[in-house]
């Protein structure tokens, strides 16, 4: 009996210099028992040729290999879809295919991409590759069971090449060796994969001094067991509710976050413990709203203005990620609900209460109800984009 | 004494940071750390009038820049 495992997900790509659409493309297909399919894509030359190379390819491909196609078929058909570009006749996009079970099974099949990297225990895991000729082009495959804390790294040759053109300071570029040792050191530390790949993609970017020869993407799986957090806001709508809101909350495995000044009040008399408004916040220049402390709550937090910081790091992780240099260590309350749900979640449950505060129905305030519920409905959209599992519950 | 400070969402946006800081550095210069007890909570209710501060059980409304001279007024003479 394996134990079932969360596939972590992270992928972001990097045009090349002076190019408004990127060449490379990652499609990801969710199935409906729990398997996910990969595939990423690299278009012949860049730009928007390149672009549509690398969708139609990557679309297609993932389409197919979720629908348990052979191989041969995918390979078939991407060579009479794709249009023929007419300075090259040539009809052509390196992929790499990723399809992974619930039990973390993974079938990786790739062509002309450079080799996925696997790192188990800190090392490099060699992938089991067998070569096969598919019309006319060579296909290696392989198949492994993954294992919990196991990464999965896969990137166009962009990035093995970078650092490499005219004016760069490397002249072989970086090198699959090197993007392993570089890679190798950073898999206990227990980063998202988002958070890996980020990293990688950022070296790239340096090596390249801000202006990348070659289109360059990154994908990242990292294999980690779930994970629940259990965010609370808000006071049910029905004051004879709260135990039953409080001890559905409660009784939930994993972590506990309460936001919200009268939704801790209510958290606090349930637990019979009190409720200390932490004063080091005064401290932080940040303007986020203080903290407080409930014996048995993992964090206690003011409510809107609070998670509205988290939904707007939420939305940068989901583009350039680049507030992760504020919220990977401050200690606010934001920041800290960001680290739990973006990094350490794999299944987040919300409960939602939907009782009115009359003080907040002031016009003079910036506060509504309607913006609350707007703030936990855009919140897990977010977070379900990032892959996470999502249950709200209203009361 | 208890002197507390709201600082729920409606009086943080108002302020109540500032107003904490305010009476945070007052009470060290005049050396009360013995004998005023200082405080936060989360929404105290009284919303509309923030920024809520309440002197054992008499609430007030502060505005950061009354907090000085609110501190000197109420905490001040009662000491």
């Amino acid at each position: 009996m394996s134990e079932y495992l969360y596939a972590d997900i992270g992928y972001q790509s990097m045009s090349k210099h002076g190019e408004i659409v990127c060449g490379d493309h990652v499609e990801k297909i969710e199935k409906p028992d729990g398997s996910v399919v990969l595939v990423l894509a690299d278009g012949l030359g860049s730009g928007v040729k390149a672009n549509i190379l690398s969708t139609l390819t990557s679309t297609i491909i993932s389409r197919m290999i979720a629908e348990d196609l052979p191989i041969s078929y995918c390979v078939h058909a991407i060579a009479e879809a794709l249009p023929i570009c007419s300075v090259r006749k040539l009809a052509y996009s390196t992929f790499t295919v990723i399809s992974i079970s619930p039990t973390g099974m993974a079938n990786i099949i790739q062509y002309d991409n450079p080799g996925a990297i696997l790192v188990r225990d800190g090392k490099e895991f060699p992938l089991p590759f067998v070569t096969t000729i598919i019309e006319e082009k060579s296909i290696d495959a392989a198949r492994v069971q993954l294992q919990k804390g196991d990464v999965l790294v896969t990137y166009s040759d962009g990035a093995e090449h970078s650092g490499v053109g005219p004016g760069m300071s490397y002249a072989y570029g970086w090198g699959r060796d090197n993007i392993v040792k570089f890679i190798e050191p950073l898999c206990h530390v227990g980063f998202s994969a988002k958070t890996l790949n980020t990293i990688l993609l950022d070296e790239c970017y340096r090596r390249y001094s801000g202006e990348c020869g070659d289109d360059t993407t990154a994908l990242t799986v990292y294999m980690r067991t779930h994970e629940q957090v259990n965010l609370m806001i808000g006071p049910p709508s029905n004051r004879e509710d709260n135990d039953k809101m409080m001890s559905l909350f409660f009784s939930k495995g994993g972590k506990h976050i309460v936001c919200g000044g009268t939704t801790s009040k209510i958290a606090a008399n349930y637990l019979k413990k009190p409720l200390e408004v932490k004063m080091d916040f005064m401290d932080d220049d940040d303007d986020m709203p203080a903290m407080a402390h409930i014996e048995g709550v993992d964090l206690v937090t003011e409510g809107v203005i609070t998670i509205n910081r988290v939904l707007e790091y939420a939305r940068d992780y989901l583009k350039d990620n680049d507030s992760y240099t504020q919220w990977c260590y401050k200690r606010d309350g934001a920041s800290q609900i960001a680290r739990m749900l973006f990094e350490e979640a794999t299944d987040i449950n919300f409960f939602v209460g939907r009782a009115v505060n009359p003080a907040h129905q002031n016009p003079n305030l910036p506060i509504t109800f309607s913006i609350k519920m707007q703030l936990v409905r855009e919140l897990s959209e977010c977070l379900k984009q990032m892959g996470k599992n999502i249950r709200v519950s209203y009361f | 004494m208890t002197l507390t400070v709201c600082i729920g969402s409606s009086c943080h946006l108002k302020g109540s940071k500032k107003v904490a800081q305010t009476f945070e550095r007052l009470i060290t210069e005049n050396n009360l750390r013995e004998k005023v007890n200082f405080h936060a909570a989360f929404c105290m209710g009284n919303c509309q009038n923030g920024i809520s501060v309440s002197l054992d059980d008499t609430v007030y409304s502060v505005t950061p820049e009354t907090a000085e001279e609110f501190f000197r007024r109420e905490v001040l003479s009662r000491i």
